[in-house]
């Protein structure tokens, strides 16, 4: 399959001339890359997707697919594949209809339609399932119909929007597993969009952070984890604590800091609550001077577990913390 | 749960409607039909006795109108569906689909607005536009592009007119509900597969809404079919339909059994077409796993 890269250059969408959804972001997608719009809900990822589709039109700025302008080609001369957060399958067809449409909008001879069509849903592990109607199909099918549906077209690019959002956390994980195992086998370029950073850390080989239709960072999920440029990057990956050191911000995770004892500590403080979360338990201590911080504590080896009230130091070293712009 | 025998209720709230049913409905029709197989009126005449006679009268016809004037029902009343089906279908779309609330509400104001003048009133409108010394004949005598008045109406065509005009927001807002619950973004979907924006539609929403079509289409002749005000004001002498001849033989007749024998052929044939229709739009939607 052929794969195509995505260059969004200073796009701006505006909506009833009021709302600025999409504010002058310039992105590279590289071919073949598994790339995450990630941010708060109406931030503008949406649409931002719909603008590579081309369901929107900027107000200004291009869109580049493969080298080449697609600002003014209409939505069904992209060939891109797009799966919907509700699947927008079509109620009224069988699964093998639906996943046939496609090849059927292209005018392929029939008896390769077949043949795609089995290979499609095979991909996704349908077999089986060929004459049910969408509304006879777990979440899950519905969502592997609407992925055979987008993917066997082999559009070089592929459009997500939240599609695993309606999942339940076991299945949404294992489809994670199988959505990034496939995307990697076809090679295909696949932009998606999510709110949830768990699975844009787990899933994609970069990450944009959106804020308010702008783009606050681009980079490699450790990237993003661990070198947060902004405050927002920050406080929206994962839990973080802001240090205000000599009048800059720097931030630092709770998994950086250790537990020690209170005389000689950085900070000494007791212990206000403590989540245990399996893995690990995160503390919150109050430090004497008023300030709480956040403290991850892993099981790894032996556990002692510290309840609320106990007294405790805290220390770490500077080249965790990170300067933080703005 | 709901399995058990007892019915819910809820179910006395419908005794209104079940009342209404019966007395305005299932009455008439069952005195209607009684005195259509009697020679006069058995209540008021011990000598009236049962007959067929009415029924040959039509089925006959020896005058030769009532063949014509069942035709001239059926034909105005399927001419108006399909007119109204033509507009209203993309109306109702384009409302559906509208994004700014107050334009819908504009819209649906002016769709609905006509149905709150009376029948009469708005037929009215339509002489005043269509008669030969009407708006529009005046202005094509006056600009010189006819010098006879065009036959707007006292004929088919001005009844046509008025009719649609006045059924056409009972399609509008028929369709529109149904057209407003298709998701938009099964048309998009088709898009991103490679559809043109009408071979979305042909492939995605028009399949989706032939549920509504069909109400729509039932609703607009079922009332077609039965206007007496509008063909008879906008017919003249050159139209007569079944609920016209039958409001002559009650009116001017005093043939209330012809009457009834006439009221019940038109129900019966509408109600065969009405099932005919409602099987093959089923069929079709059916396949495409509606029904
Ligand atoms: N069709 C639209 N009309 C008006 N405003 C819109 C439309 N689509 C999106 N918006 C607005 O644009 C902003 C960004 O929306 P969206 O791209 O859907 O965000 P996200 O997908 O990140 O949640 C929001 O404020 C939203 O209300
Ligand atoms: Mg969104």
């Amino acid at each position: 399959m052929t794969s195509a890269a995505i260059r969004l250059e200073q796009v701006t969408k505006t909506f009833d001339g009021r709302v600025v959804a999409v504010d002058a972001i310039t992105l590279d997608i590289a071919a073949g890359e598994f790339f995450s719009l990630l941010g708060p809900s109406g931030c503008g990822k949406t649409t931002s997707l719909r603008m590579i589709a081309g369901f929107e039109h900027p107000d200004s700025g291009r869109v580049y697919v493969g080298g080449r302008d697609i600002t003014d080609v209409p939505v069904h001369r992209r060939d891109m594949g797009m799966v919907f957060q509700s699947y927008a399958l079509f109620p009224h067809r069988t699964v093998v209809e639906n996943v046939a449409f496609g090849l059927r909008m292209r005018e392929v001879p029939r008896a390769d339609i077949e043949r795609r069509v089995a290979a499609a849903l095979a991909q996704v592990a349908l077999t089986g399932l060929e004459d049910r109607k969408p509304s006879q199909l777990s979440g899950g099918q519905q969502q592997r119909v609407a992925l055979a549906r987008a993917l066997v077209v082999e559009p070089p690019v592929l459009l997500c929007d939240e599609p695993l959002g309606a999942l339940d956390r076991k299945l949404r994980q294992q489809m994670q597993f199988e959505l990034k195992e496939l995307q990697k086998r076809l090679g295909v370029t696949l932009v998606f969009v999510t709110h949830d950073q768990e699975e844009a850390l787990a899933m994609s080989d970069r990450i944009a952070v959106m804020n308010k239709g702008r783009v606050e960072q681009v980079g490699s999920p450790a990237e993003i984890y661990e070198q947060p440029r902004t405050r927002f990057v920050a406080d929206f990956i994962g839990e973080i604590n802001i240090l205000d050191e000599a009048g800059t911000a720097r931030a630092l995770r709770p998994e950086k800091i250790r537990l020690v004892t209170p005389d000689g500590a950085r900070v000494a403080g007791r212990v206000e609550t403590a989540n245990y979360l399996g893995g690990s338990t995160l503390l919150r201590v109050r430090a004497s001077d008023g300030s709480s911080m956040l403290v991850r504590e892993t099981h790894a080896g032996e556990r002692a577990s510290r309840t609320p009230g106990d007294l405790v130091g805290l220390t770490w070293s500077d080249q965790d913390t990170v300067a933080l712009e703005g | 749960m709901t399995t058990r025998g007892r019915p819910s209720p809820i179910a006395w709230l419908l005794a209104p409607a079940a009342l209404l049913f019966v007395l305005f409905f299932v009455l008439p029709f069952g005195v209607m039909a009684a005195m259509s197989v009697f020679s006069g009126n058995p209540v008021n005449n011990p000598n009236a006795f049962l007959t067929t006679r009415h029924y040959e009268r039509f089925v006959f016809d020896t005058a030769g109108i009532y063949h014509d004037a069942l035709w001239a029902t059926l034909r105005i009343g399927l001419i108006t569906t399909i007119i109204s089906l033509l507009i209203g279908y993309p109306l109702a779309h384009w409302m559906a689909r509208m994004q700014s609330r107050l334009g819908h509400a504009l819209v649906l104001m002016a769709v609905i607005a006509p149905m709150l003048t009376g029948i009469v009133v708005r037929t009215f409108a339509w002489m005043t536009i269509l008669q030969d010394k009407g708006v529009i004949n005046t202005l094509l005598i006056q600009w010189g592009l006819t010098d006879k008045p065009l036959p707007l109406m006292y004929n088919e065509f001005g009844t046509i007119v008025a009719l649609v005009h006045i059924y056409v927001p009972f399609m509008v807002l028929t369709l529109t509900g149904v057209i407003g619950r298709i998701d938009e973004r099964l048309e998009q979907a088709a898009r991103s597969l490679g559809a043109g924006r009408l071979r979305a539609f042909v492939e995605v929403t028009l399949p989706l809404s032939l549920p509504g079509i069909l109400a729509g289409s039932l609703l607009v002749f079922a009332l077609s079919i039965s206007a007496y005000v509008t063909p008879s004001l906008m017919g003249g002498t050159d139209v007569l339909t079944l609920p016209m001849l039958i409001a002559q033989q009650v009116g001017t007749s005093f043939n209330p059994n012809f009457a009834g024998a006439l009221g019940v052929i038109l129900l019966l044939v509408s109600l065969a077409i009405v099932i005919a229709y409602n099987r093959i739009l089923a069929r079709l939607s059916g396949e495409q796993g509606l029904a």
